[in-house]
C-alpha cells in the first residue's frame, strides 16, 4: 500500500530551510521571476475549463429536473411537480442547442489549438484534452438521451394507454350496436310477416277496384250514350212535334 | 486476499493515477488531465497491467519516459513514477527547476531515503516551488506482475541480478549484498502490496538462504515500528480475514537445472520459448505478401508485429497452459463459431434489408423480433470484431509457434526429454538424434545433451561422453555451458543433502509423464499427464506438512515471532491454503504451468509464483556458457557463521 510521505517532505523542507539560514546560504529569488511565472498559455487551459464548467452546469440541470422530466404520469405527483410536456420540450430543445454550443466551443478550441502550435508535446497534450471533454459531453449527452428515451418510451406509452382505452370503448359502442341490430332484425321479421299477410288482402282490394273502376268506366259510357239517345230522341220529339203541328195547319188550310 | 496480487497492484496504480484518491464510479464525473511521468522500471511495471486507452480513460494526456526532452505544459498536475535513485532524482530537481508543469505529485516505487527526499526538498525550495510539490508517496510497487498469479522483479538491468550474477564464481561480498538488497527491496514491496505477513520457508546454504534472512529481518523490523507499519490499517482489512497466513517458499534455481532446458509442449511456454515474448508481448516477424517481384529475387520484406496477450483476452486466459494441440484445435472452433456468428449477423441484414423490397414473405416476422435482434446484433458487433482480432492474432502467434515446431522437429525433444526425465526406456539413441541433421537446432541437441546429463544417475563414461562431444561439435554445438553443468552437477552429488537426487528411493526429478498416442485427422497426438516438477514437490511438501528428507531441513522464518529463531520446527501443523513460490536465480513458464496445474488439483489452495527473472533456454544457456569463464575458482575462503553470505557454487568446495 503506498505510504504518503507529504509531511515527511514538508518537514525535509524545514529542515533544509533552516540548514540554508545556519549555513546562510540566500535564496535570491529575482522579482521578475515572480512576474514571470504568468503563463503564456493560460488561454487554452482557461477556455478548456470554462467549457468543462459549461457541461457540468448541463449535467446539473438534466439531473436536477431529471425526477419531475420521468416522472410523467406517476399518481402520487402533484400538481406542482408535474411538469408539463411544453416544459418537457423547452428542456429538450435548451439541452440540445447548449449540446451543440459546447461541441462547437470544442471544435473551435481544436482549431485554435492547431494553429497555436507550440510544440508536439504540448500538441498532443491538447489533443487529448480536448478528447476527454469530447468524452465527457458525450457522457452528458447519454444522460440526457437516456433521459429523453425514457419520455419517449413513456409518451408511447401514454398512447398506447389512449389507444387502448379509445379501442375499448369502441368495443363497448360496437357491442351495443350489435345488440340493437339484433332487435331490429327481429322486429322486421314480425312487420315482413305482417306485411306479407296485408299483401293478399291488398291484392284482392286491388281486383275489386279495377272491376269497380271498370264498371265506373262502362256506366259514364252508358250514362253518356244514354244522354246522347237523350238527346237524339228529344231532337226527334221535336221535330214531330214541328211535323205534328205543321202537318195540322196545314190540314187547317186544306181544309179552308 | 480474494483479488489477485494483480488486481491489487492494479488497483494501487489506479489510485496513485487519481491522485492517490480512490476512483469514483460515477462515469460522467468531470474529466480532469494529468500528465504521467515514468522511467523505464516505472514503464515495464505499468504496460503489463494498463493498456494506453485505459490510461486516457483515466485522464493521463501525455505519457512520457522521465529522461526525455519534455516541454514545459503549465496549468497541468503531472504524476511521477520514477525509481529513488540518484539521476531519477537529479532530473525531477531539474524539472522543478525549470518549472514544466502546474503541481508535482511525486511517487517512489519502492522507498526513498531521507537524504535523497533532501535533495528534492532543496531544489524545491531553490526553485521556490515548495508549494507545487503538492504529494510524496512511496507506492511499495517494486514488481511487475505478468499474470494474476506470477510476477517477477524487474525487468530492466536485469542482468544485474540474472543467475549468472549470482553464481559467477568471482563475485564479491559487496555485489552480493547489493544484488540481495535489490531482491528483498522488491520482494517486500510485494509483500506490503499483498497484505500479507508470509511464513518463510528456505533451504540451507544458499542464495534463497541470504534472501530469505533478509526478507526476514525487514520485515520484522517493520512490524516492530508500531507506528509506521505497512501492515497495520485498512490494507490488513482483507488479509485479516483468512485466518491463515500465506507460505512463502524460496527457491534456488540450482536446485533444479533440468526444468529451463526442457523443451515443453504448452502454449504459452512454447511462445516463450520459440517465439520473442516479454512483458507478455510477443514480437515476431511477419513475411509480407507474396507477390512475385517482375524484376529479378528480392526478398520478401518483413514486418515486424508485436501482440499484446492480456488478461483481457479470453482464448489466452483459456489455452495459455494447454498443450500445442489442443490450442490449434481451439482456435479452429472459435473460428467457426465467430463465422457462425458473422453469419447469423449477415442474415438479419439481409433481412432488414429485404422488407423494404419485399413485403409479403416477411410478413410473419413480426417487427419486435426483428428489432431486438437488430438491436443485439449491433451491440455485439463490437464484441465480434475483437473476437475476430483475437483470433487472428491467435493464428499467426499460433501458426509462428508450429512452424519452428515443424523445423526443429520439437515434439521429438520433447518426448525424448520427458523419457529421460522419467527414466522410461529409451527408443532412440541419444547419439542417433544428435547426429540427424535436420532435427533442431544446435541449441536444441546441446539442451537435450545436457538434460541427459543432469538426469543421468552417473555420469556417461568417459568414452561416451567423448563420442557424444564430438557429434555435438560436429552439429555446430557451443560445449562451454556442459563445463558448467558437470561441475554443478559434481557438486550437488558431494554437497547435496541427501534426498535432492538419485540415491533415495524418491524419483529424482520431474515429469515423469504417460504418453498416449492418439491418432486424429491424421496427426499423431500425444497426450500425456504431469507430474511434479522438484519444485512443485517441495511446494507441495511444505503447503502439506509432510514430513520429507528433502524438505525437512528447510529453515523457518515468522517474521512475526518476537524472536527469531534457527530451528526449522514448524510452530502451524495446519496445511496452508496460499502459498507464493520465489525461485532465486531465475524461472520460467515451465514450472508456473506445473503449478498452475498442482493448484488445479487442489481447490481451494492458491499459488502465486516468482522469480528474479524469466528467461527461457537459450538465454539460460548463455548465461551459463557465457564468456566470463565460469571455470574452476580457487579455493573460497571459508566463512565462519551462516549469516554471512554464502552461496551454493558448484565448483567450491564446502569446508565443513
Amino acid at each position: 500500500m503506498a505510504v504518503d510521505i507529504t509531511l515527511l517532505f514538508k518537514a525535509s523542507v524545514k529542515t533544509v530551510k533552516t540548514r540554508n539560514k545556519a549555513m546562510g546560504v540566500v535564496f535570491d529569488l529575482p522579482k521578475d521571476e515572480i512576474f514571470k511565472k504568468s503563463r503564456p498559455n493560460n488561454g487554452f487551459s482557461l477556455k478548456a475549463k470554462e467549457v468543462i464548467s459549461n457541461i457540468t452546469k448541463l449535467k446539473d440541470f438534466l439531473l436536477q429536473h431529471r425526477k419531475d422530466y420521468v416522472n410523467a404520469g406517476s399518481l402520487i405527483s402533484s400538481d406542482l411537480t408535474r411538469m408539463t410536456d411544453n416544459e418537457r420540450d423547452q428542456i429538450d430543445q435548451d439541452a440540445q442547442i447548449f449540446m451543440r454550443t459546447c461541441s462547437e466551443a470544442i471544435k473551435q478550441l481544436r482549431s485554435e489549438a492547431e494553429k497555436r502550435v507550440i510544440s508536439t508535446q504540448i500538441k498532443e497534450h491538447r489533443g487529448a484534452v480536448l478528447d476527454l471533454i469530447e468524452m465527457y459531453l458525450k457522457g452528458v449527452c447519454k444522460l440526457y438521451s437516456e433521459q429523453r428515451a425514457i419520455r419517449v418510451k413513456r409518451v408511447f406509452e401514454q398512447e398506447n394507454q389512449r389507444l387502448v382505452s379509445e379501442m375499448s370503448n369502441l368495443v363497448d359502442e360496437v357491442r351495443q350496436i350489435e345488440g340493437k341490430v339484433v332487435e331490429i332484425s327481429r322486429l322486421q321479421e314480425i312487420f315482413a310477416e305482417k306485411v306479407l299477410m296485408q299483401e293478399t288482402e291488398i291484392d284482392s282490394i286491388h281486383q275489386l277496384v279495377v272491376g269497380a273502376t271498370e264498371n265506373v268506366k262502362e256506366g259514364n259510357e252508358d250514362i253518356r250514350e244514354a244522354i246522347q239517345n237523350n238527346a237524339g230522341f228529344r231532337v226527334w220529339i221535336l221535330f214531330f212535334l214541328v211535323m205534328c203541328s205543321f202537318s195540322l195547319l196545314f190540314l187547317d188550310w186544306y181544309d179552308s | 486476499m480474494a483479488a489477485s496480487v494483480r488486481e491489487k497492484q492494479a488497483a494501487a496504480l489506479k489510485r496513485m493515477l487519481n491522485f492517490n484518491t480512490s476512483p469514483l464510479k460515477n462515469t460522467a464525473a468531470e474529466p480532469v488531465w494529468k500528465v504521467l511521468i515514468y522511467d523505464r522500471f516505472g514503464q515495464d511495471i505499468i504496460s503489463p497491467l494498463l493498456a494506453v486507452k485505459e490510461l486516457r480513460d483515466m485522464g493521463i494526456t501525455l505519457h512520457l519516459l522521465l529522461h526525455s526532452d519534455r516541454d514545459p505544459i503549465p496549468d497541468v498536475p503531472a504524476i511521477y513514477f520514477v525509481m529513488p535513485t540518484e539521476e531519477n532524482i537529479d532530473r525531477i530537481c531539474q524539472d522543478l527547476r525549470n518549472q514544466l508543469y502546474e503541481s508535482y505529485y511525486l511517487n517512489f516505487i519502492s522507498a526513498i531515503s531521507r537524504s535523497k527526499l533532501e535533495d528534492i526538498a532543496s531544489a524545491a525550495l531553490s526553485a521556490n516551488a515548495v508549494t507545487q510539490v503538492t504529494k510524496v508517496f512511496d507506492q511499495y510497487l517494486n514488481f511487475i506482475t505478468l499474470e494474476d498469479d506470477m510476477f517477477i522483479l524487474c525487468n530492466q538491468n536485469k542482468e544485474l541480478i540474472s543467475y549468472h550474477a549470482i553464481n559467477k564464481p568471482d563475485i564479491m561480498d559487496t555485489e552480493m549484498e547489493a544484488i540481495m538488497d535489490t531482491i528483498v527491496d522488491s520482494l517486500f514491496c510485494f509483500f506490503v502490496t499483498l497484505g500479507a505477513v508470509p511464513i518463510i520457508r528456505c533451504p540451507r546454504g544458499n542464495a534463497a538462504e541470504m534472501v530469505a534472512v533478509k526478507l526476514d529481518k525487514k520485515l520484522r523490523e517493520n512490524l516492530r515500528d508500531a507506528r509506521n507499519s505497512l501492515f497495520t490499517g485498512d490494507n490488513m482489512g482483507a488479509g485479516q480475514f483468512s485466518f491463515q497466513r500465506p507460505l512463502f517458499v524460496l527457491a534456488d534455481r540450482n536446485l533444479d537445472l533440468a526444468t529451463p532446458l526442457h523443451h515443453t509442449w504448452t502454449y504459452q511456454a512454447l511462445i516463450h520459448d520459440v517465439l520473442d515474448f516479454h512483458l507478455n508481448r510477443v514480437s515476431m516477424d511477419e513475411s509480407v505478401g507474396s507477390e512475385a517481384s517482375p524484376s529479378g529475387a528480392r526478398p520478401k520484406k518483413k514486418n515486424k508485429k508485436s501482440y499484446d496477450l492480456t488478461a483481457a483476452d479470453k482464448f489466452w486466459q483459456k489455452h495459455k497452459g494447454s498443450p500445442f494441440p489442443e490450442v490449434a484445435e481451439s482456435v479452429q472452433e472459435e473460428l467457426d463459431t465467430y463465422r457462425a456468428q458473422e453469419d447469423e449477423v449477415k442474415r438479419l441484414k439481409s433481412i432488414m434489408g429485404l422488407e423494404g423490397e419485399d413485403e409479403g414473405p416477411i410478413s410473419s416476422i413480426s417487427m419486435s423480433d426483428n428489432t431486438a435482434k437488430l438491436t443485439s446484433a449491433v451491440s455485439s458487433l463490437p464484441e465480434l470484431l475483437e473476437k475476430k482480432r483475437l483470433i487472428d492474432l491467435h493464428t499467426n502467434v499460433a501458426t509462428a509457434v508450429l512452424d519452428h515446431i515443424k523445423s526443429r522437429k520439437l515434439d521429438v525433444y520433447f518426448e525424448y526429454e520427458e523419457k529421460l526425465m522419467s527414466k522410461s526406456t529409451l527408443e532412440k539413441s541419444l547419439l542417433d538424434i544428435i547426429s540427424d541433421p535436420d532435427a533442431g537446432t544446435p541449441e536444441d541437441k546441446m539442451r537435450l545433451f545436457l538434460i541427459f546429463y543432469i538426469t543421468a544417475l552417473q555420469p556417461p563414461s568417459e568414452t561416451d561422453l567423448d563420442q557424444y562431444k564430438k557429434a555435438l561439435l560436429e552439429t555446430g554445438c557451443d560445449l562451454s555451458s556442459l563445463n558448467y553443468i558437470k561441475q554443478w552437477k559434481a557438486f550437488t552429488k558431494i554437497a547435496a543433502t541427501p534426498s535432492n537426487y538419485g540415491n533415495s528411493g524418491v524419483k529424482p526429478m520431474g515429469q515423469s509423464v504417460v504418453i498416449n498416442y492418439l491418432v486424429r485427422k491424421n496427426r499423431v497426438f500425444k497426450v500425456f499427464f504431469f507430474q511434479n516438477l522438484p519444485v512443485t514437490r517441495i511446494l507441495d511438501n511444505l503447503m502439506e506438512m509432510k514430513s520429507n528428507p528433502e524438505t525437512d531441513d528447510y529453515r523457518y522464518f515468522d517474521p512475526k515471532m518476537l524472536r527469531g529463531s534457527e530451528s526449522s520446527t514448524p510452530r502451524n501443523k495446519n496445511p496452508f491454503q496460499e502459498a507464493i513460490v520465489f525461485v532465486v536465480g531465475g524461472g520460467n513458464y515451465i514450472e508456473y504451468q506445473n503449478l498452475v496445474d498442482y493448484t488445479k488439483a487442489k481447490p481451494g489452495k492458491r499459488v502465486l509464483y516468482g522469480c528474479s527473472e524469466l528467461f527461457n533456454a537459450g538465454q539460460f544457456i548463455k548465461q551459463v556458457g557465457g564468456p566470463p569463464a565460469l571455470g574452476v575458482r580457487p579455493k573460497w575462503q571459508p566463512i565462519t557463521h551462516i549469516v554471512h553470505y554464502y552461496p551454493m557454487w558448484p565448483w567450491s568446495k564446502v569446508v565443513h
